[in-house]
């Protein structure tokens, strides 16, 4: 979506007539934000920037108004998206090890992407396959049992792969 | 008359204005009810819950910042039921903050602190939390602690109301937090440093950033004064301890859309302490300038004036006080016995204008038409009337922005009348008369040749026929013509750069017959410069005595220099551009050996044989009190004022900027311009 071409009217629909300008801007806000990161796959500052301009809300707001959401993003993301369950059952069979090993082993922490965009990391809360832990998954697809260096390098190879 | 209902709060009986909230009332009868997220002016939004109470007739509580008063309510603010709310909430909040009073600058004023003391409340019985957030204190102005913060809100609604939008709420839940966009510093924000925000905080979650030991609340003497910085005219509170001030807070009343002050008149005290300051009288021996007594320096004065006589010229700025004022033109008329006496004023406007400017509270205010005027917090041209101009807005005030060019408020305006501002104004007036409305004969005379009346212009007249009290905010140039729409309806008032240019104005400093610009430009054989002028190098003169507070450049060409107390060193008063008798109380002594205008005037005075009267407050009363006596005008713009508003407020304050941590500010939008 090019910020640009908004049209706003054209994006509220049928409704459009009853609404304050105000009220259409921000009505359509998420829906541009989720039209954006699917294209660029983050929300990049410099589209951010125009679209407060072009929306005339203030940036702040912009910011304020994503980051409510977890889906939006604000850096860009790895190719691989690697979540670490900290849950409990993941957390007493050593979970914790698991991502200190993958942030060593990437040289970033939690939640930051390396920078050749191969992977970002993330932790999650149990992601429902107790049985398999200690689990991590990648771009959604889950590995289990992650115990002892074989499998600690298998993941490692399956991100990098 | 104002409508009242009557209400009964802890069995106190109370008249109070429909409308109003609970919190508001309960003050009129005295009560406080706590609130942390409140703020007087704004609509309550309900965040922090501390001010529940109980009204009569209904099950749960209610909201009082949220809540109008309705007749014979009956109102109770201290029930087991919400002082237990209210003790939970604040045990909550307690269970988040670092619980520092020993060393944390706000105590005594924090009102988390208030409350946890109120509800006895030593620790909180819940696990605490630490969060560990970074602080931002990468700028020379404001420190932000959000390890601190109880997340009131009242730093974002500040921000946003006045336009600025800087900061707001970040994630959600217990992770929520208050930052800039894209949590940056505020520098990399769109941030204009006006510490509106600090003066929000109810915690430590922003502050000064110089504040590290140098003094708490109960520590400071404070004085109610005005800032001179700019023709806004700022009331401020000035906190002072050990002689020194620790920090500048506005002094506007809670609940005004004018408490707003911008970094120059909030940060910009350090200047009084830099080394420009000029502490003594110089004097220009063998072509340098050397230091010299106060005797010496009058003497030699009033030597060059006796010799010069008639051939003297004195220029004062429009930042003085009218006491310095009135005893300039004593001083000029009973000693000098010259005419030839003027100020900055003509530079910018028709000294007549400030006879005729009206008086008006922007608070009451419903329509707002901006005419001519570039306002901007960002460029800091008039500030603080841009803040107010933004926050009526938000309060539901209408804003006509009639303007050659697109300015900062035109996003904020209802309606945007671009073009000729003669032909808007005349285009509006027409419109008017269509509807009915009665215009001035002569008025009528003047209109000629109107341009098509677009729907713009129809709607912005009815706009006028509909406000009950429409305030027109006028340049100077644009006084005259603007003048024929305010006789229709309407306050109008100019407004100038200098801070007390209408009370030079009213107390006789007047162009009578010659210009700033023909002052500087004719040869005199003495020149006297009174005040921070924009001059930079010396007029053909062949003495020049500089009364400045900073060595400038003009100072620096001079061949006797007279030391001058800054405003914060000075008592007197001004009269704001609406009409308003400010008051300036002394906070500091005055900088080294130098000494107020009017001092250095009547001592001269003396030198010379003639005692001056000391100016007493009633002949400032009655000096101010004219009769604004606006007529229809032609419609022309006032010819011969050169003057670009945002340029000569920065060459007016370039000492003020140059000398203080405003020079950081200076150099980091220069910075953010190039990129
Ligand atoms: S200093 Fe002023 S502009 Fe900056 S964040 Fe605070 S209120 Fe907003
Ligand atoms: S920084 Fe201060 S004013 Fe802003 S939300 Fe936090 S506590 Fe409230
Ligand atoms: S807006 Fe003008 S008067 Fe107000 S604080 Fe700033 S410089 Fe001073
Ligand atoms: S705790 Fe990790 S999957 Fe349930
Ligand atoms: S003051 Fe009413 S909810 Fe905060």
């Amino acid at each position: 979506m090019k910020v640009e071409e908004i049209d706003v009217d054209n994006e509220v629909g049928e409704v459009s007539e009853i609404l304050s300008q105000n009220e259409k801007t921000k009505g359509i806000l998420i829906h541009v934000l989720q039209q954006i990161q699917e294209d660029m796959g983050y929300l990049p500052d410099e589209v951010l920037r125009k679209l407060s301009k072009k929306l005339n809300i203030p940036l702040s707001e912009i910011y304020s108004v994503a980051s409510f959401y977890k889906m939006f993003h604000f850096k860009p993301r790895g190719k691989k998206v690697v979540r670490v369950c900290l849950g409990t059952a993941c957390y007493v069979r050593g979970s914790k090890k698991v991502l200190n090993m993958l942030e060593n082993e990437f040289g970033i922490k939690s939640g930051d992407t390396t920078e050749d965009l191969t992977m970002t990391l993330e932790t999650v809360g149990c992601v429902g396959c107790c049985g398999l832990a200690p689990v991590a998954t990648i771009n959604d697809n889950v590995v289990g049992e992650i115990i002892g260096n074989k499998k600690l390098e298998k993941l490692i190879d399956d991100i990098r792969e | 008359m104002e409508e009242v209902v009557k209400i009964n709060i802890d069995g106190k009986e109370v008249e109070v204005p429909a409308g109003i909230n609970l919190i508001d009332a309960a003050e009129i009868a005295g009560i406080h009810i706590p609130n942390l997220c409140y703020m007087k002016g704004m609509k309550g939004v309900g965040a922090c819950r501390l001010c529940l109470v109980e009204v009569e007739g209904l099950k749960a509580p209610v909201i009082a910042c949220n809540t109008k008063v309705r007749d014979n309510m009956i109102v109770k603010t201290k029930t087991e039921r919400v002082q237990e709310v209210r003790k939970f909430v604040i045990d909550l909040l307690l269970s988040m903050h670092p619980l520092d009073c020993m060393t944390c600058t706000k105590s005594g004023i924090c009102n988390l602190q208030k409350y946890a003391y109120e509800f006895e409340l030593k620790e909180s019985s819940f696990t605490r939390k630490k969060f560990g957030y970074p602080v931002d204190a990468a700028n020379p102005f404001i420190k932000r602690d959000p390890d601190y913060c109880i997340l009131c809100g009242r730093c974002v609604r500040v921000c946003k109301e006045q336009g600025t939008n800087v900061l707001d709420f970040m994630g959600r839940g217990i992770e929520s937090k208050v930052v800039t966009a894209n949590d940056r510093p505020l520098q990399e924000s769109e941030c204009t440093f006006c510490g509106s925000c600090v003066d929000a905080c109810p915690v430590n979650a922003l502050l000064e950033a110089d504040r590290w030991r140098k003094g708490r609340e109960w520590e400071y003497e404070k004085y109610n004064s005005v800032c001179m910085l700019c023709g806004c005219a700022c009331e401020i509170k000035v906190s002072v301890r050990e002689g020194d001030i620790q920090k500048i807070n506005s002094g506007a009343k809670d609940g005004s859309v004018e408490k707003y002050l911008c970094a120059y008149g909030r940060f910009g005290f350090d200047s009084l302490r830099a080394e420009s300051r000029l502490s003594t009288p110089l004097k220009r021996v063998n072509g340098e300038l050397k230091e010299t007594t106060w005797e010496d320096a009058i003497n030699i004065v009033s030597t060059k004036l006796k010799e010069a006589g008639k051939n003297t010229c004195i220029i004062s700025s429009a930042s003085i006080t009218n006491e310095d004022a009135i005893t300039l033109k004593r001083f000029a008329t009973e000693v000098l016995k010259t005419q030839n006496i003027g100020s900055t004023i003509s530079l910018y406007s028709d000294p007549k204008v400030f006879k005729n400017s009206g008086k008006a509270d922007i608070n009451s205010s419903d329509l707002i038409i901006v005419i001519g005027l570039n306002l901007s917090q960002w460029d800091r041209v008039l500030p603080a009337i841009d803040a107010a101009v933004r926050k009526r807005v938000n309060r539901g005030a209408k804003l006509i922005v009639i303007n050659e060019a697109e300015t900062g408020l035109s996003t904020v305006a209802s309606i945007n009348l671009r073009g000729n501002e003669i032909e808007s104004i005349k285009a509006i007036i027409t419109a008017l008369k269509q509807s009915g409305a009665e215009i001035d004969k002569q008025t009528e005379e003047y209109l000629s040749d109107v341009r098509e009346i677009t729907e713009e212009i129809t709607k912005s007249a009815g706009m006028i026929l509909n406000a009950k009290s429409p305030l027109i905010l006028v340049s100077p140039e644009l006084f005259n013509a603007a003048s024929n729409l305010a006789l229709i309806k309407g306050d109008i008032i100019a407004v100038y750069p200098e801070s007390n240019a209408r009370g030079v104005a009213l107390m006789g400093i007047e162009t009578e017959s010659k210009s700033y610009a023909e002052m500087t430009d004719s040869k005199y054989s003495l020149l006297y410069i009174a005040g921070n002028v924009p001059l930079q190098n010396r007029p053909d003169t062949d003495f020049l005595i500089v009364q400045n507070s900073y060595m400038n450049d003009i100072a620096k060409n001079a061949d006797i220099v007279l030391p001058v107390a800054e405003y914060l060193e000075t008592s007197g008063t001004i009269i704001d551009y609406a009409g308003r008798i400010k008051h300036l109380n002394r906070a500091i002594d005055s900088h080294g050996k130098s000494k107020s205008h009017r001092e250095i005037f009547r001592e001269i005075a003396k030198k010379m044989g003639t005692t001056l009267k000391m100016p007493v407050e009633s002949e400032i009363k009655k000096a101010a009190d004219v009769k604004a006596k606006i007529s229809a005008m032609p419609f022309e713009k006032t010819k011969n004022l050169h003057f670009e508003p945002d340029k000569f407020i920065e060459t007016l304050n370039l000492t003020v900027i140059n000398n203080s941590r405003l020079i950081w500010l200076k150099e980091a939008f220069e910075v953010k311009a190039e990129k």
